[in-house]
């Protein structure tokens, strides 16, 4: 039985980041694919990453045109071949916010088939993005979300970042409010996701200060391949 | 405020709300939607009023209406919904009305790409509607100085009641950076008697009518002395240029917007090969920089100079008029979007000096 990883949250929140490092590491193990599911936003897509994505081994589903530099965005039908029985893993990269989190609806009907323990809905949030930044906004968009996409967030991932200018005290604020937010939904945090010098950084202050193990879940290290530097931007365009 | 990560549209948005804007009017297109996206969220939260139109046409004539009421206003666009809204910005300008237009400019002509581009310079700049008016051009290169800008953008728009482009591209509206806002919750607005804010029978007000009709020559002439009076103190007092490493320099980039932030990495890898290279960079496009521009060209080190653009070569022109022919300017770029890296840029220069 395949794993089914969905990965939800804010625009911008680094969805689309996650989604390829896991998806990555994910293919060292077993087959593994990465559907690009993102009706929304032309620039910034997981399949502008098929270079680094075919070579690891993960077979990408994107949507007809999504590299074409056009704006019809539309759903490949292929995403229903990812609910055939199989073994490995599925990962979703999702539109942001409720607005991106919509094209998940249609997949009620296979979602609801697969057992709870195989179905992992991720909540990525960045409390450097102004519109999660507070508990609030957060908590409106996740409910927002899990009305839309007809799916239960089963966990939260705390992804505070800065992009280039990331350090440890942005976790740390990224911790509290995950922290708020997991006491206000139930849902667990599932992890904490940064660079592996943020990530130390973090746990250094986490032990030092005795943050509580239950709101940082697991680590799960990320290598920057989305998020474009002003060089990047020149090399390679929008 | 600490900074945030912001894509450059929300940071103009926010930047805009900040300056006390309350009003915002538009259309989508690309790549300028996350603007009134995000102030189709944030307006009504701060009790202001946001409003998808029918057309490009439409929104700015709401933005017409809304600003000959005193109103704060914007409206975006990308460069087709910018042609789309001529009329209307000539409309405004003779009727002598304050705004804020912003352009995120992608390839053209016609519907061209949605990638960075700069083709609408000469649009911007020199024109655009038909008659003979002005807008005031601010031409940011980084996401933060977008942001510094927009309270300023505001503020000029008010003291010469005259429309004010910010003409930003593809990159500056989609990228996200780091940036810092400058909260302001309260923002005090001018006073503005001329406003269209109604009518006080008793005669102690008088009425306010926005127009941009003159049938009288006499009244048409009328209208002109006053516009070219206030287009010569914003020359005057509100021109803004950037001018990096041009002292005793070479060779002398001119470039803006982004262009302008691989111009100076150009200009690093010259130094490192050892000819000293400068960079002008205007920030207003109009009113243009001609005299620091001419300046510059002045110094007796200075060999030529090359403007770089992504577009055919249009401020190239107003560069050659700047330096009136005292040293000669190429003129390196693309249009379709290409933008040159910072390699490129510092091989023609050395280009130049074997030639």
């Amino acid at each position: 039985m395949k794993d089914y990883w969905v990965l939800l949250g804010s625009f911008g929140s680094g969805k689309s980041e996650l989604a390829l490092n896991m998806a990555i590491h994910a293919a060292k193990s077993g087959p593994c694919t990465l559907v690009d599911l993102d009706v929304i936003n032309p620039y910034f897509r997981t399949s502008e990453r098929a270079d680094v994505l075919e070579p690891a081994g993960v077979e990408l589903i994107m949507p007809p045109f999504a590299l074409d530099k056009i704006e019809i965005l539309s759903l490949s039908a292929r995403v229903y071949s990812v609910f055939t029985p199989g073994e490995g893993s599925v990962f979703f990269d999702v539109g942001g916010d409720h607005i991106g989190s919509v094209a998940l609806g249609q997949y009620k009907p296979h979602f609801q088939n697969i057992p709870k323990e195989k179905l992992h809905v991720l909540f990525i949030l960045n409390p450097l993005r102004p519109t999660a930044a507070d508990l609030d906004s957060a908590y409106a968009t996740i409910e927002k979300i899990q009305l839309v996409s007809r799916l239960s967030v089963t966990g939260i991932v705390n992804n505070g970042n800065l992009a280039g200018e990331t350090d440890h005290t942005h976790l740390v604020e990224g911790y509290e409010l995950s922290k708020a937010l997991s006491e206000k939904t139930g849902i667990p945090v599932w992890g904490t996701c940064g660079t592996q010098r943020v990530l130390d950084a973090f746990d250094a202050y986490a032990k030092e200060h005795g943050l509580d193990p239950t709101y940082i879940g697991q680590y799960q290290p990320i290598e920057v391949l989305m998020h474009r530097s002003w060089d990047k931007f020149l090399s390679e365009g929008l | 405020m600490a900074k945030k990560l912001m894509k450059g549209c929300e940071a103009i948005a926010e930047a805009a709300i900040q300056a006390g804007c309350r009003y915002f009017f538009g259309y989508p297109i690309t790549p300028q939607n996350d603007i009134p996206e995000y102030m189709s969220l944030r307006l009504p939260q701060v009790g202001g009023c946001f409003l998808q139109a029918e057309s490009e046409v439409a929104a700015i004539n709401m933005v017409y209406g809304a600003g000959g009421a005193g109103a704060r206003v914007m409206t975006s666009s990308s460069s087709p919904g910018i042609s789309l809204k001529q009329e209307g910005i000539s409309t405004i300008a003779g009727a002598e009305v304050p705004c804020v237009i912003v352009n995120m400019m992608r390839g053209g002509p016609g519907l061209g790409n949605i990638q960075a581009s700069q083709g609408d310079y000469f649009q911007a700049v020199k024109g655009g509607g038909h008659g003979d008016y002005r807008c005031v051009v601010y031409a940011p290169s980084s996401i933060q100085e977008t942001v510094d800008l927009m309270p300023k953008a505001f503020d000029t728009a008010d003291n010469y009641r005259i429309p004010v482009i910010i003409l930003a591209d593809g990159l500056i509206g989609q990228m996200m950076e780091p940036v810092e806002l400058h909260m302001n919750p309260n923002p005090v607005l001018p006073e503005k008697p001329w406003a269209a804010q109604g009518w006080d029978p008793k005669g102690t007000r008088p009425r306010a009518v926005i127009n941009s009709l003159y049938i009288e020559t006499e009244d048409l002439d009328g209208l002109m002395t006053r516009l070219n009076a206030r287009y010569d103190v914003i020359r005057e007092k509100e021109v803004m240029v950037e001018k990096y490493h041009t002292e005793g320099a070479e060779y002398i980039l001119c470039a803006y917007g982004t262009v302008a932030r691989v111009c100076k990495a150009a200009v690093r890898i010259l130094e490192e090969n050892g000819v000293k290279a400068g960079l002008v960079r205007p920030i207003t496009l109009w009113p243009f920089p001609t005299k620091a521009v001419r300046e510059v060209f002045e110094q007796e080190s200075v060999k030529a100079g090359l403007t770089v653009e992504i577009s055919n070569g249009q401020m190239v022109e107003d560069i050659r008029l700047a330096v009136n022919g005292i040293r000669p300017v190429e003129y390196m770029g693309k249009g379709g979007s290409v933008i040159p890296s910072a390699e490129d840029i510092a091989e023609r220069i050395l280009n130049m000096r074997r030639a």
